[in-house]
């Protein structure tokens, strides 16, 4: 089996290139096209796996997600490289192909978007790129598939792909520089390309330097290194040693390009640029992105969401219910069993299975706005908003995938190149409205705001913004010390996104609510059922005595300033730590609902209007899920920092819930 | 006509200068810069500004990119 690495910039359809050429597929977090991990897939042919590195435009790291490509090609040694170039972008995309082909595997490469680059005007000559590259090039539409069988049959047997012969002449100065450096590793083992390494080494490449450490006289090579660059900036050739070489790559690329490229007949980007001045005028800009996150939820919620809702609700507590029921007692199941599946079971699990369509709605839009091309421009919309409170407009795009679920939404601040400005993100992201809380916000808005459901369940996503906001500023001012803010991004040409690859990431995205709809809700909702159906005195004890309601009983006195101090409302915040989704289950099995109708009488009966909204801003804001906070240890690589986003969390839930309850019933609200 | 130099921000809108130099820019965002491609020599466009003071976009080399003003201001071009 071998291996092969996909590399290529940021959008420029490797994703979609990695998705036709293998049978496999494991979504990791993906957002304007940039893949947050490596994937690794199955190629079709069973002539090995696939790695779908983080889109990157150089080898020399500026995100944690760029460090990711450096290190695999470090550690790993891939049997091949992939490397996928927009062919309407060459010359940018060139500089990332000349690190590549100077790592020395054998390397194809895959030049994507000939119908984008023809449609701009832009004509590339493949073979002119071949001969002078010295590797195969093969013309690519990724996003329709077109060309993607060649490249499958030529990676079929990776050991014909030609070696790489690449070399550039970078002066006697640094090139005397190389040779020591790959005298010096010559000893080394386990080390890819020496002249490669050189090279990084060179630039700077902190990941290289990194790996060094403890292999090697580090010292030794940046001192070689430093005298480098003395004698180029003595003989005045350039000002530093990174720059040097970065020029005569620039060099050498502009001259491949007089040739492969003509761009007589350059057009420019005519939709795009109608688009934008509407999109992202300085009057509209902010007002047309409100009106289409309002149409969000709108369409979420109401127009689309709700019905199909209804009509799923009606399936689970009508014929599956009671087709259920009819089946154990035609097999003659105990009363035990016969409860905890009714019961426990499909009202639990039923109960947010309810809430499926929805949340596919949401993530439905969600790809959409990443596959268009405006999510670029809704950062760039509103960073000077977020650049007054201490972040920039990049964090916004995670903030609006927190939305969809805050695991991927933590995993995609990585690609915020500052520092600072990624772990507040991290740290504020929980405060994002995920789609688990969603059900608790349909249920309570449809109990008691049954005519401004989507003002209601919208007041509630902005508030998680607005408190996230605040935080920013307030730790930003206290917690970090001052680092520059820094925001530069790259805005891609609008697309219709296709169906094809919307539907699949829509798919991937959700299936992961549904995958923990058939295990944790499940076994949630199994021992909730079991603890509200045993108690001290034995099994099928009544409600008020069950273990649950004794559990609940000891969180429920803290509560009671806030407005929910009854135990059904306690025993719900444990396990929606463990996951969100769990505590409409929970509900569904205290009030003993099969249907929402019933559960919806049931929840009008125990809260008030003001409660209920108290209640609301509690899940809201209450700590971050266990996967959650399993992904913030992981991203943030501190306890400390992991604890406070628990801590400050439950501390704001609590004290919000008590201002608005509190505060509500000063007013005369209650 | 006769070439004059100013700085990204100075332009009109629609309009595109050859970058003469950068001077103070945050080193990674630079670094970044000179990944998309724009650096000494290149031709920019100014496509617009931003709302409230927002980030400006930029066109260099067919690429799209938007940066802050204060950041724009420190890109030195030259008008022909």
């Amino acid at each position: 089996m071998s291996s092969i690495a996909l590399l290529g910039n940021p959008n420029t359809g490797k994703t979609s290139l990695f998705n036709t050429l293998t049978s496999s597929y494991e979504y990791v977090g993906n957002w304007a096209g940039v893949t947050v991990e490596k994937k690794v897939g199955d190629l079709k042919n069973g002539a090995g796996t696939l790695i779908d590195l983080p889109g990157i435009y150089s080898l020399h790291p500026l995100s944690r997600d760029e460090g990711v490509a450096t290190q695999y090609l470090l550690e790993e040694s891939p049997e091949a490289l992939v490397n996928i170039v927009d062919a309407s972008q060459l010359e940018r995309n060139l500089l990332l192909t000349v690190q590549l082909l100077e790592y020395g595997r054998p390397t194809v490469i895959g030049l994507n978007m000939i119908d984008v680059a023809n449609a701009r005007g832009i004509k590339v000559h493949p073979d002119v790129l071949q001969s002078k590259l010295g590797v195969n090039v093969l013309p690519l539409v990724a996003r329709t598939g077109k060309g993607s069988a060649q490249v499958l049959s030529m990676l079929e047997n990776s050991a014909d792909i030609p070696a790489v012969n690449f070399k550039l002449d970078y002066g006697l100065i640094v090139e005397q520089a190389i040779s020591s450096i790959e005298r010096e590793l010559s000893q080394e083992i386990g080390l890819p390309n020496h002249r490669w390494v050189a090279l990084q080494l060179l630039e700077k490449n902190p990941v290289i330097l990194e790996f060094l450490k403890g292999r090697a006289d580090t010292d030794k090579l940046l001192a070689i290194r430093q005298n480098c660059q003395n004698e180029l900036q003595n003989s005045k050739l350039a000002h530093t040693l990174p720059q040097w070489i970065r020029s005569i790559r620039t060099d050498y690329i502009r001259s491949l390009c007089l040739d492969a490229l003509d761009t007589s007949g350059l057009k420019p980007h005519n939709l795009t640029e109608r688009l934008d001045s509407i999109l992202t005028n300085r009057y509209l800009g902010l007002p047309i992105f409100l009106a289409f996150m309002y149409v969000l939820f709108k369409t979420t919620f109401e127009w689309v969401g709700a019905p199909l809702s209804d009509l799923l609700d009606g399936l689970i507590s009508g014929p599956i219910s009671s087709g259920a029921a009819s089946f154990l007692d035609t097999a003659g199941a105990s009363d035990f069993v016969h409860a905890l599946i009714i019961d426990g079971i499909i009202g639990g699990v039923g109960g947010v299975l309810v809430f499926v369509p929805q949340i596919f709605i949401l993530f439905l839009i969600i790809s959409f706005v990443e596959d268009s091309g405006y999510m670029a421009r809704v950062s760039l919309v509103v960073d000077s908003i977020m650049e007054r409170m201490g972040l920039n407009g990049k964090a916004f795009i995670p903030f609006i995938i927190g939305f969809g679920c805050n695991v991927p939404a933590v995993m995609a601040a990585r690609s915020i190149e500052q520092p600072k400005e990624r772990m507040l993100t991290t740290l504020l992201l929980p405060l994002m409205s995920c789609s688990a809380r969603l059900p608790v916000y349909l249920l309570f808005a449809a109990v008691f705001f049954p005519e401004n459901q989507a003002a209601v369940i919208m007041t509630m996503y902005a508030l998680g913004v607005v408190f996230a906001l605040l935080l920013c500023k307030l730790f930003s001012k206290y917690l970090f010390k001052n680092e520059s803010s820094v925001f530069v991004i790259e805005l891609p040409p609008y697309r219709m996104p296709q169906l094809k690859s919307l539907s699949r990431s829509t798919w991937e995205k959700g299936k992961g609510f549904l995958r923990k709809a058939g295990t944790i809700i499940l076994a949630g909702s199994a021992i909730i059922w079991i603890m509200s159906y045993t108690g001290p005195a034995g099994l099928n004890v009544d409600m008020d005595s069950s273990f649950l309601a004794k559990f609940g009983g000891l969180v429920a006195p803290l509560l009671q300033p806030l407005g929910f101090g009854f135990w059904q409302a306690g025993s719900t915040l444990v396990p929606g730590f463990l996951a969100k989704e769990v505590v409409v289950s929970t509900m569904n099995i205290i009030y003993h609902a099969p249907e929402a109708a019933g559960l919806e009488a049931q929840i009008s009966q125990a809260f008030t209007p003001l409660s209920s909204v108290s209640f609301m801003v509690f899940i809201l804001l209450y700590t971050p899920c266990l996967a959650t906070v399993g992904v913030i240890k992981k991203e943030t690589a501190s306890w400390k920092w992991t604890f406070f986003s628990i801590a400050y969390a439950v501390v704001l839930a609590y004290l919000v819930s008590l201002v608005i309850y509190q505060g509500g019933r000063l007013l005369g609200w209650a | 006509m006769i070439a004059s130099v100013c700085h990204l921000l100075q332009l009109q809108p629609g309009s595109a200068g050859a970058i003469q130099g950068i001077e103070g820019m945050d080193p990674v965002l630079r670094r970044r810069l000179a990944d998309l491609g724009v650096s000494e020599g290149c031709t920019v466009c100014l496509k617009g500004k931003g709302p409230f003071m927002g980030p400006v976009m930029l066109e260099c080399n067919g690429q799209l990119l938007a940066i802050r003003r204060k950041e724009a201001s420190k890109i030195v071009v030259n008008v022909s």
